[in-house]
């Protein structure tokens, strides 16, 4: 006879060894770090973020010199500016209308035509050149200083991606331990495996299995982002990126923890894959729930929302890495939230121990799961009878 | 040996077990028949502790039934299963070391059964892929991969091709040489009868009737004789006392005689009716004593 850690360890080795075989989670793997790959880059591909980006068509040597001088200040206003020429007014307006430019300098340089789409940085920025041009010496334009809680655009950035990510991840996951349980149910392969081994160290080993690929998956994306970032250039790799990273980890942890079973429980309701989808249904409503509040928390990560959120284990698996990445939590929140999601978790797997066992073998139709707790209040099916251990 | 001592279960209403008791002995090939929803398959599963007792209790020589003395069990459930995705040779891997075999010896026993079961040219693809019959020889191998001390298959030959059967047989025959008790269940009850050592017959969750087949013939009321004779007037049985003709065919009497009749006088009265052309005890099969007591 084995001991319980021997059982769980061979079956969550069994989990890890025959999913890492199967196509599906190279595949993806893949599609995660390509997503994050075209998250990273894409934007600056597409013109989003980094400075307004401008055209100037100007007419006539005046002209130019006032765009020329706009460009020269370009820094100040936070603007890119390309120039071109143009023949005349005409083909200037022309050029403006078509979207080709934002701003036209007209001849003598003596009026703009602008697009009403055009940046007010960029028109400010050619009026500055206009200035300049005539030798005017107007004050440069006062530093800035962005106030707030440190939430600049990068941050939200990564918090999003991360939000994202761990989204996917626990919903992905728990699905898996989900259609896992079903596989051994619905081809009675769990008959076998129960007259050996106890049900929760079953339930024990299948989520360890999972939730450990599930963590060194994480990791390898987390890891590839961050390269990808470097050598992109559009992430500069400090602490509070590595440190983002960690956060996903520890939050991924602590949200399977509490999702995981749940899912196995789920699983072990229904007989065939073709039910999944229904018995999984409540916490598939539940993580998309807190996935789009978790928005919110991106948004405005001390909003009183956010906060009772980022306490409530089924969200703050998403919530609070949200709010310690975009923003900050007090050290005692954090440690609240990590203690409601653990004691949340822990209840929740003492519901899946009792009702597992006592699920997974009946197999033929779909079981509620009141009369399987009654059922397994009558026999716990974690075998109090198999003493002599 | 294994001893089922009073076992009672219910499903709600339904009672499945009403106190069922038999013995299997070392080296004993046992087999358990009954009709459908007779409770075969409940008392397995509560032998192999996937299902708890209400009632009664199992034991395994001498002492009840604990995990360490179930993972010597093989088993082989009614309701076939193995992962469909998995190879088969890590699949008996992974269900030996389950059982508690170390991986080397884990991996030798696999390759020795894989071989004994014909499997050994399909170890490395996914159970799904193989045929329904080595399907059925890999569930097989599962039962018996870890050296079990104790065989428990519940309806093991059905499915099974001549060929199957055949295997199968020689494999628990071989077993229980070794000192193995397997006990299985089966509605092919001539296989039973040419198998096994002794029977259990078992109706609403009761044993109705147990012993070697032989056991089972003599503890019956009557004996049957098959008597043939020509130009025999109707009503000469009349005659004999104690005798009573329970069936007929092709001017053959089954004659049934009381537990004191004597035969020899049934053959006087038939010799005096006319020409005896056949007299014989006409044995009845397994398949004969379940219907009587099952109906």
């Amino acid at each position: 006879m084995i001991g319980t850690r021997t059982a769980v360890w061979l079956v969550a080795r069994r989990e890890i060894v025959e999913r890492v075989r199967e196509r599906s989670l190279l595949i993806s793997t893949f599609v995660t770090v390509g997503i994050l790959a075209a998250g990273l880059v894409l934007p600056s591909a597409l013109g989003f973020g980094g400075p307004a980006k401008g055209t100037v068509v100007a007419v006539g040597p005046r002209a130019v010199t006032v765009a020329q001088q706009a460009r020269a200040q370009q820094q100040a206003f936070d603007v890119e500016l390309s120039v071109r020429r143009a023949a005349g007014d005409a083909g200037a307006r022309a050029l403006v209308r078509g979207g080709e430019a934002d701003v036209a300098v007209l001849a003598g340089g003596r009026a703009l035509a602008v697009a009403d789409a055009a940046d007010e940085a960029v028109i400010a920025a050619v009026q500055a050149g206009s200035s300049a041009a005539r030798g005017a010496r107007p004050p440069p334009p006062l530093p800035v200083q962005r106030l707030g809680d440190g939430s600049s655009g990068t941050q939200q950035g990564i918090a999003f991606v991360a939000l994202v990510i761990l989204y996917g991840q626990l919903l992905g996951y728990g699905f898996w331990v989900a259609t896992g349980v079903i596989e051994e149910k619905s081809t009675r392969v769990v008959e076998l495996l129960l007259s050996t081994i106890r049900p929760r160290e079953l339930l024990a080993g299948k989520v360890i299995g999972i939730g450990l690929l599930g963590l060194a998956q994480l990791l390898l994306i987390g890891a590839a982002g961050v390269v990808i970032g470097a050598a992109s250039g559009q992430l500069d790799v400090t602490a509070d990126v590595v440190a983002a990273v960690g956060i996903v980890l520890a939050w991924f942890v602590l949200g399977f923890l509490f999702y995981s079973c749940a899912f196995a429980v789920a699983g072990a309701l229904v007989p065939r894959q073709e039910e999944l989808q229904t018995a999984t249904a409540p916490l598939t409503i539940l993580i998309v729930m807190s996935f789009f509040l978790s928005f919110g928390a991106l948004d405005d990560p001390g909003s009183g929302l956010a906060r009772v959120m980022s306490f409530i284990p089924p969200s703050a698996p998403m919530v609070m890495p949200v709010r310690l990445i975009a923003g900050d939590a007090a050290a005692w929140e954090v440690v609240a939230s990590v203690g409601l999601t653990v004691l949340g978790g822990g209840a929740l797997i003492a519901v899946a121990a009792r009702v597992y066992g006592a699920a997974v073998l009946r197999t033929g139709s779909r079981v509620s799961l009141r009369a399987v707790w009654r059922a397994a209040g009558e026999q716990p099916a974690g075998g109090r009878r198999r003493t002599g251990r | 040996m294994l001893e089922l001592d009073d076992l009672r279960r219910r499903y709600g209403d339904t009672v499945a077990l009403d106190g069922l008791s038999f013995t299997v002995g070392p080296g004993q090939l046992f087999g358990f028949v009954g009709p459908n929803g007779a409770g075969k398959t409940t008392a397995m599963r509560i032998v192999l502790g996937v299902l708890q007792p209400d009632g009664g209790e199992v034991r395994w020589r001498g002492r009840p039934v604990d995990a360490a003395a179930r993972a010597r069990f093989g088993y082989m459930p009614e309701e076939r299963g193995l992962y469909p995705k998995m190879r088969v040779a890590d699949q008996l891997v992974h269900l030996a070391r389950l059982h508690g075999l170390a991986a080397g010896h884990a991996r030798a026993a696999t390759e020795l059964w894989l071989e004994r079961l014909g499997l050994t040219g399909v170890a490395g693809r996914r159970t799904e892929t193989l045929s329904l019959g080595n399907q059925q020889r890999a569930q097989l191998g599962a039962a018996l991969v870890h050296e079990p001390e104790l065989l428990v298959l519940d309806e093991p030959f059905s499915g099974l091709d001549p060929v199957g059967v055949d295997v199968l047989s020689e494999v628990l025959r071989e077993r229980a040489r070794e000192g193995v008790p397997v006990v299985f269940s089966s509605h092919q009850l001539e296989l039973v009868e040419r198998l096994c050592d002794a029977v259990a017959i078992v109706r609403s969750g009761r044993v109705v009737a147990s012993g070697t087949v032989a056991e089972l013939r003599a503890r019956r009321a009557g004996r049957r004789w098959r008597v043939d004779v020509d130009g025999a007037p109707a009503g000469w049985l009349g005659a004999v006392p104690g005798a009573t003709a329970v069936g007929r065919d092709d001017g053959t009497v089954v004659v049934e005689l009381a537990g004191d009749a004597d035969e020899q006088a049934l053959l006087d009265a038939a010799r005096r009716a006319g020409r005896v052309r056949r007299f014989a005890p006409q044995e009845p099969t397994l398949a004969d004593l379940f219907r009587e007591v099952v109906a």
